[in-house]
């Protein structure tokens, strides 16, 4: 039984030490930590969270990936480090002084629509009072200086995605358009579906709530919380 | 040792390449050298201050405008004949990852391919060993042409850089490309974020203690920028520093916005590491 669901974005800045002396993503790690304290706050038995990698799978690893996209510390082996938005995660939570329980998983970002809906569906039938935090961006194709270089089509899908967001709305976020998403490296497509489906027995949330919205590098980020009927 | 078609350098010899646009849409001069008339001047310039190289290209590395191999050549090849021409013994070079212009412009008098984009084309090697042309193997962690990094990750960046690197100047060697020919390029900023660009200047030793002739591009990227919060056009000191690092491990080609400045700094660290005496030294000894 879902209580509550927080979506944040994975960009390796919000790891605070990639950023240097300035902490370019000030604004976002705040809301961040908003929506981390709404999640947390829930009192959940479990913390399910669910994030976009190469490859989907469980993972049990603690430390973030630091050291492979930079920083100045000592180098650790890739196997004993997590997938990259599965340690932003780590992070947000480590920030957020969370002590409970926390259950990590990776959904592949082409991962098919029934792969997307049956790892939703094994959340959906838990019973104990589980929070999710799901990890996904936006498009990455937001102007002539963003990593993908400028695709018209992102602003569309990504206000199609913070519409969905702010209005609660799981079928329109099933219905994102996986080879659209993937043209636009709008990498969080198949996370937010896996939360779409995970809420399908606690239904639509109530006073869903967008708390960041914006693109300050040309890569959309959102956070969002839904809080849900049984929280 | 390095050679560049028919000449040759020792290895503590440091070479500085003038970078020439044929580029109406590049960072740093955004055109200035579009045009036949300012490249011309631009090349004499930097000839006149001491170049060693003029590294000429037609395509700007970041996203933009897009050029096909036609296009490129219009850019390129009349102009590398033309330098050709007034400066016989100047070495040219030509920034491409197309072998058909490599092959095009070595037929007009091109000396060194410059493949920033690591071995995109595999063929340009080819066309490097047919004219026995020196070749530039860049590391760029797979991109594709044209692309920057987002969220690139390296379990160890150096280990990448040499060993992609490695294997493009062994295969360029298998192809019949000279070993004192074939160059390795780390490729700052090409596949890497500020921290991998900062770690690779760094431990560059990891890669000049390897016996292939080693090229560092560094001049006003984003790596200094984002180092020092500047903005392009005033990235010229920490564009030196870097480039002092480099030298004292021992790099040997510098592709450069910058000529006087760079010469001085290389020779500066050159004297620094006993390797070139000072031009002038009287005091306390006269």
């Amino acid at each position: 039984m879902i209580v509550t669901t927080v979506v944040c974005p994975h960009p390796p800045l919000l790891l605070r030490e990639l950023g240097g002396g300035q902490d370019p993503l000030a604004e976002l790690r705040k809301e961040c930590g908003a929506a981390l304290e709404a999640l947390t706050g829930s009192s959940p038995d479990v913390l399910v969270v669910i994030g976009g990698h190469d490859t989907s799978g469980e993972h049990t690893e603690r430390i973030a990936p630091v050291r492979e996209f930079g920083g100045t510390g000592e180098r650790v082996p890739r196997e004993r480090t997590l997938p990259p938005s599965l340690g932003v995660a780590r992070r947000l939570l480590d920030d957020a002084g969370y002590r409970g329980r926390v259950e990590m998983a990776t959904v592949a970002w082409d991962a098919s629509a029934a792969e997307v809906g049956a790892l939703g569906r094994r959340i959906a039938e838990r019973t104990e009072r589980v929070a999710l935090l799901v990890l996904g961006d936006g498009s990455a194709r937001r102007g002539s200086k963003a990593p993908g270089y400028l695709d018209e089509r992102a602003f569309a899908l990504d206000e199609e995605i913070r519409r969905c967001l702010s209005e609660g709305d799981r079928g329109g976020l099933t219905r994102l358009d996986p080879d659209l998403a993937a043209e636009l490296m709008a990498q969080g497509r198949a996370a937010l579906q896996v939360m779409a489906h995970a809420l399908a027995d606690v239904g639509d949330p109530v006073r869903p709530e967008v708390l960041y919205a914006d693109d300050p590098f040309g890569v959309m980020y959102f956070v969002a919380v839904w809080p849900c009927a049984s929280s | 040792m390095l050679r560049l078609r028919g000449r040759e350098y020792d290895a503590d010899t440091t070479l500085v390449m003038a970078i020439v646009n044929r580029t109406p849409d590049s960072f740093y001069d955004n055109g200035a050298t579009w045009d036949d008339g300012p490249a011309f001047e631009r090349v004499r310039r930097v000839v006149a201050e001491g170049a060693d190289i003029v590294d000429i290209g037609g395509v700007k590395a970041g996203y933009g405008q897009r050029v096909d191999a036609d296009e490129e050549k219009r850019r390129v090849v009349d102009f590398v004949a033309a330098v050709r021409a007034e400066f016989p013994h100047l070495v040219i070079s030509v920034d491409t990852w197309r072998a058909s212009v490599g092959r095009a412009v070595c037929e007009a008098g091109a000396d060194l391919l410059n493949d920033a984009w690591g071995g995109y084309d595999p063929e340009l090697a080819e066309v490097a060993a047919e004219f026995d042309a020196a070749l530039v193997c860049t590391h760029t962690g797979g991109l594709t042409p044209r692309t920057p990094p987002h969220r690139t990750r390296y379990e160890d960046v150096v280990r990448a850089a040499v060993d992609d690197t490695v294997a493009l100047a062994e295969r360029a060697v298998s192809m019949g490309v000279d070993p004192a020919s074939a160059i390795i390029d780390p490729a700052h900023d090409f596949g890497k974020n500020t921290w991998h660009s900062l770690e690779l200047t760094r431990r560059l030793g990891e890669m000049t203690s390897l016996g292939w002739p080693v090229l560092v591009s560094l001049s006003n990227k984003d790596f200094v920028g984002e180092t020092l919060d500047l903005p392009v056009g005033e990235r010229l000191s920490g564009t030196l520093a870097a480039t002092a690092v480099c030298a004292w491990h021992g790099a040997q080609i510098y592709r450069v916005h910058e000529v006087a400045q760079t010469r001085q700094v290389l020779d500066m660290v050159a004297s620094i590491r006993g390797v070139r005496p000072p031009a002038r030294v009287i005091r306390g000894l006269a």
